[in-house]
Order: structure tokens, then sequence, then C-alpha cells
């Protein structure tokens, strides 16, 4: 497992290696749930970037 | 490139990336990955719906390298917003505030991710995602910030917990900190 650090690192770290570290420390955590953010406090302006998203075919 | 996260979200940071690379060139900072964005990054769970938020002093260069990249602002009634959407890519940045989590996250602490050939992207650091969800936990009733909190602290046992606690404190003016977490 990476550890975090102190202050940044002097290069930085591919994708795939940053994303195998997260998904070992899923493993190693047990069950873990995020939960996705429930939006009430979205801004008029987020809102409406997500409905162009929307609009344009996203589908997150 | 093989990575786990979903292709949508890899597609954006590639973007992002390439993004960041235009304002390097330029001299500038690059844009920092804030919000769900960075949720998501920490703990490849699917947390965003399209939206990434950054942090950035340079917004017009930001904005400027958007174009370059295909990225248009929706226009229309009802489509006022300050984020703009790639209409192939089908995702939007939105630059959410100036400076990182109003200037009281250390900069040399953001996280550098290299994208493959596209470049590099900056994260904020779990210890400051943390705190932010601590701090929106704190100011309403976002059960959700608290359960991400607790969730990427479950994931980061090794962050730095000195400075973890004193940024959660800041967030929540002094109402929470690791103790919460742990509760």
């Amino acid at each position: 497992m990476a550890s975090t650090r102190s202050k940044a690192e002097t290069k930085a770290i591919p994708l795939d290696a940053f994303g195998r570290d997260v998904e070992r420390r899923r493993q190693a955590a047990g069950n873990i749930e995020v939960p996705r953010n429930e939006g009430t406090r979205r801004t008029p302006s987020k809102r409406a970037l997500l409905k162009a998203i929307e609009d344009s075919g996203g589908n997150w | 490139m093989t990575s786990p996260y979903r292709p949508e979200f890899e597609a954006g940071l590639a973007a992002l990336a390439r993004v960041a690379e235009r304002m390097k060139a330029q001299g500038c900072l690059p844009p920092v990955l804030v919000g769900g964005g960075a949720v998501e990054i920490y703990s490849n769970s699917a947390i965003i719906t399209g939206d990434f938020d950054i942090s950035t002093a340079r917004q017009d260069v930001f904005e400027q390298a958007l174009r370059e990249e295909g990225f248009i602002r929706p226009s229309g009634a009802g489509k006022a917003t300050r984020g703009w959407i790639h209409p192939e890519l089908k995702l939007g940045f939105e630059v959410v505030s100036d400076r990182l989590l109003d200037g009281n996250a250390e900069r040399d602490r953001v996280r550098r991710i290299s994208i493959g050939d596209e470049g590099e992207i900056a994260v904020i650091s779990v210890e400051d995602m943390i705190a932010d969800r601590m701090g929106q936990y704190a100011s309403g009733t976002a059960r959700d910030m608290l359960d991400q909190a607790k969730a990427l602290f479950r994931l980061y046992p090794d962050a730095d917990r000195a400075y973890m606690e004193r940024r959660i404190r800041e967030e929540t003016a002094g109402d929470h900190g690791i103790d919460t977490l742990e509760s």
C-alpha cells in the first residue's frame, strides 16, 4: 500500500498504479460504501450544468 | 493504459490533464480537482454525475484551454451555468473556487497523477478532501458528506493525522475532529 505523504511527491504517480492502490485499500478496509452526493446543496449553476450534460446524452 | 476507473471518468481525467498541460505551458499552476471528482479518484466509487469541480486562480486561462479542447458553455433559456461541457465526451467542468479551500489547504500536499500521454492532473490531498466533506457536514445536515468523509478515513489509515485534525477543526469551526470520524 502506497503511503500518503506529508508533502507532495516529486514525481507523479501513474493513474493505473494509483487505482490499483485504491483497490488494495478497498480490499483491506472491507465493505466500504461511499455514497453519491445527495445533491441537496447544488447551486443553480450546478443544476444547469448537470442538465446540459444530461441533455448531451451523458449517462453517469 | 489500464486502470480500475470507469471509462467515462477516466476520459474526464484525460481532458483535465490536457487542459492542465496547456495551462502549464503558459506558466500557470495546474488546476486542482476537488469535490466529488476527488472523492471518486480516492475511492474508485461512482460519485460524480459527469461534473468535475475545479479550483484554479486562473479561471480565464483555464476556460480558454477548455475552449481549445472543444468544450462549450451551454447557453439558452434555463441553461445559465458557469460550467462548460464537452458535447462528445458528455461531461463538464466548473470552476468552484480560485483558492484551494479558501486558501486553507496546503498547495504542496496536492497529489500529482499521470494520465498516460495526456499529461498530469493535480488532485486535492485526501486529508483536505476529508476536511472539506466534514465542513459541509457541519454546515448543515449533509449526512452523505459525513459518510464520504468516514469512508475516505477508513481507506486512508496512513493519512497525516495531525494535519487532518487541524484542517477538520478549521473547516468545522472547531466542532469536529478525527474523533467524529472514529465514532
